[in-house]
């Protein structure tokens, strides 16, 4: 009887203890904490394979020159932003109280393509309308421009219905958005703002997750799609995209949906790409990590991660030269562009 | 198929009980037990989908219970309705970060009155129950996977001892009661898949058959009820264990609650019928 009850506890006791699932633990000392970040990339990254990283080379290389007895906490982090930046991704961070890593050479190896002072000093005269992150005005020669500085916040709608309005009103024939130094932000807002250049439903792009740890644990790519903006203002005529290195991630997507758009034309630099969506984590002492985690593809199944090229003949640089005199030459090339569609446009609204 | 089985099969035992039930005159009373509680204590938190760090802080919550014999045999079966808001916030080991839950959770069950021979006041009691839960974490400082929603349906069993006697001239109710879901279907996102992709209409993959192994609860309720006159204090200590692992994503909830509420026990009369002082009165639990 007392072997039957002994043997009733230690069975119920080791179901109790083994149903609480495994989940890897570390410790709060620069090794733990290194081992925790290398393997939270390892296990969720997903573009080892496109930046050719061999993950535990760069691990093993890094792990090397963790000295826990003669190393600061500032220095600890150096480290790891070092080994952070050898997976060349613009949305890979490491962030802390003192201190945020970031890779930068996606856009400082770079012209930069981009004086905000100039475009609003010399074709804005200071007197546009203004609403969030969106910006807009009637050029000369009849042309609309819009810029749309970041992504990170919602464009509101009725935003966007006056500003597209009083283009038509203007009898625009073409649309500069002026997408330069965008950060990204919210794919919401992409898809708000696409809805307004589309008469119909359209495959915006595919999206694929990662399924498990490993490198090649990825989901089928799912195919998604935008609506258009029924009951809004919409704008069906020619629209040039202007861009340059520092158009990035969300904004990355807004120009690889819209140069599909047969009235579309992308000007300026080939955008800085940021095609995986962000996931977060963190390591036992605190620090945050960001890192792509989710590829996601134009409606042709391209990777934009490494940017989107503009279209043939329209690739433009911002002459240094002619900026001091007051002149945006990537700008002047936009509206030229959108000026040469005056004739060629016949499509009604 | 099988919470279709175990409710057929709860029926056909309630069907064979009723035949060997004694049959009174006049219909026995029924009170209902009605219990609304509040605990605190401490919560551990770990969501895999969110971070692989362990969260420990405090929780709280609000219980309500109701409890009465049921009609086709008042003195053998009775039902269980149990309702549970709880709230938990909790921080990183480095604690510069906080995850907060919400959970609100609904069980309903049967359960077995068993009548221990010879042990006066003993009263042991086993059935199944059903539940359904939704809540949610939030760890607010994540960019594009802040939140984890949860939602589950689930049969389970559930196990309670009833003990009452005298702590001198104080009657006081003691009692335990286990509960843990053997089937069932709980949601849960990919490994890596955003809820974007989710509300991009991608909603394949996200429900799953539950079972011991990749969705554990086991919760556990100690209480003792002071008859205090016609009030009823309930004092009491909860222990609710839960872990699942589904798509490589551990989630765990350990949450240990000191409970105290009000009990009450009341019953319903007719117009017609009045009141009938041959009636008996038979308590779900007391």
């Amino acid at each position: 009887m007392k072997n039957k009850r002994t043997y009733i506890a230690a069975l119920a006791t080791a179901f109790i203890a083994t149903a609480c699932h495994h989940v890897e633990e570390w410790d709060g000392g620069m090794h733990g904490n290194f081992d925790a970040l290398w393997t939270i990339v390892d296990e969720h990254y997903c573009f080892f394979d496109e930046k050719n990283v061999d993950w535990h080379s760069v691990g093993q290389k890094y792990r090397a020159q963790i000295n826990p007895e003669g190393m600061e906490t500032t220095e600890f982090f150096t480290l790891c932003g070092q080994m952070l930046n050898e997976l060349q991704d613009g949305h890979v961070n490491l962030s802390s109280s003192f201190n945020t890593s970031y890779y930068r050479r996606w856009w400082s190896d770079y012209p930069q393509n981009f004086d905000e002072r100039l475009m609003q000093q010399y074709y804005l005269d200071f007197d546009y309308a203004q609403s969030g992150p969106l910006s807009y005005k009637v050029l000369h020669d009849s042309i609309g421009y819009m810029r749309v500085s970041t992504m990170a916040s919602g464009i509101a709608d009725g935003a966007l219905d006056v500003s597209l309005m009083s283009f038509a009103d203007a009898g625009c024939p073409a649309l500069v958005i002026d997408v330069r130094d965008n950060g990204g932000g919210m794919m919401t807002t992409t898809e708000r703002l696409v809805s307004r250049f589309i008469d119909k439903r359209i495959l915006a792009g595919y999206m694929t997750h990662k399924t498990g740890p490993a490198h090649d644990a990825f989901s089928e790519p799912y195919p998604f799609h935008y609506d258009t903006a029924e009951g809004h203002v919409r704008w069906l005529r020619p629209v040039v995209l202007l861009t340059n290195r520092s158009t990035f991630s969300a904004a990355n997507s807004f120009v690889s949906i819209m140069r599909l758009l047969p009235n579309v034309r992308i000007v300026g630099d080939t955008t800085g790409g940021g095609s995986g969506m962000p996931y977060s984590s963190e390591i036992p002492c605190g620090w945050a990590v960001r890192m792509s985690a989710c590829p996601v593809y134009d409606a042709e199944m391209r990777l934009t991660e490494h940017g989107v090229a503009p279209s043939d003949g329209c690739k433009i640089d911002l002459d240094p030269q002619k900026a001091l005199q007051g002149t945006d030459t990537m700008l002047d090339f936009a509206l030229g562009l959108a000026a040469d569609w005056r004739e060629w446009y016949t499509r009604p609204q | 198929m099988r919470p279709l089985f175990l409710i057929q099969a709860i029926l056909l035992c309630a069907g064979i009980m009723k035949a060997g039930a004694p049959v009174d005159s006049v219909p026995p009373y029924r009170p209902v037990t009605s219990a609304y509680s509040i605990g605190i204590g401490s919560s551990h938190l770990c969501n895999t989908y969110l971070t692989p760090l362990h969260y420990d802080g405090w929780g709280a919550e609000f219980r309500y219970e109701r409890m009465q014999a049921m009609g086709f045999d008042p003195e053998r079966w009775i039902m269980q309705l149990d309702g549970q808001l709880k709230f938990d916030n909790t921080r990183n080991p480095a604690h510069n970060a906080t995850l907060t839950s919400l959970t609100l959770r609904l069980d309903w069950g049967m359960m077995y009155r068993f009548r221990v021979p010879h042990a006066d006041g003993l009263q042991l009691f086993g059935g199944a129950y059903t539940a359904i839960e939704g809540g949610g974490l939030l760890l607010a400082r994540n960019g594009n996977n802040p939140a984890q929603a949860q939602a589950a349906w689930t049969v389970g069993i559930t196990a309670m001892g009833v003990y009452g006697h005298r702590i001198g001239r104080l009657p006081v109710t003691w009692r335990y009661q286990a509960k843990m879901p053997l089937t069932g279907a709980f949601f849960s996102p990919d490994y890596g898949e955003l809820y974007y992709e989710i509300y991009l209409g991608n909603h394949s993959g996200l429900a799953h058959a539950a079972w011991p192994g990749n969705y554990f609860r086991l919760d556990n309720l100690l209480t003792a009820d002071l008859h205090l006159g016609n009030t009823v204090l309930r004092l009491g200590y909860a222990c609710d264990i839960f872990s699942s692992k589904t798509n490589n994503i551990v989630s765990r909830d350990i949450a240990h609650r000191f409970i105290i509420g009000i009990t009450t026990e009341w019953i319903t009369l007719g117009r017609s019928r009045g009141i009938d002082s041959h009636a008996r009165i038979i308590s779900a639990i007391y």
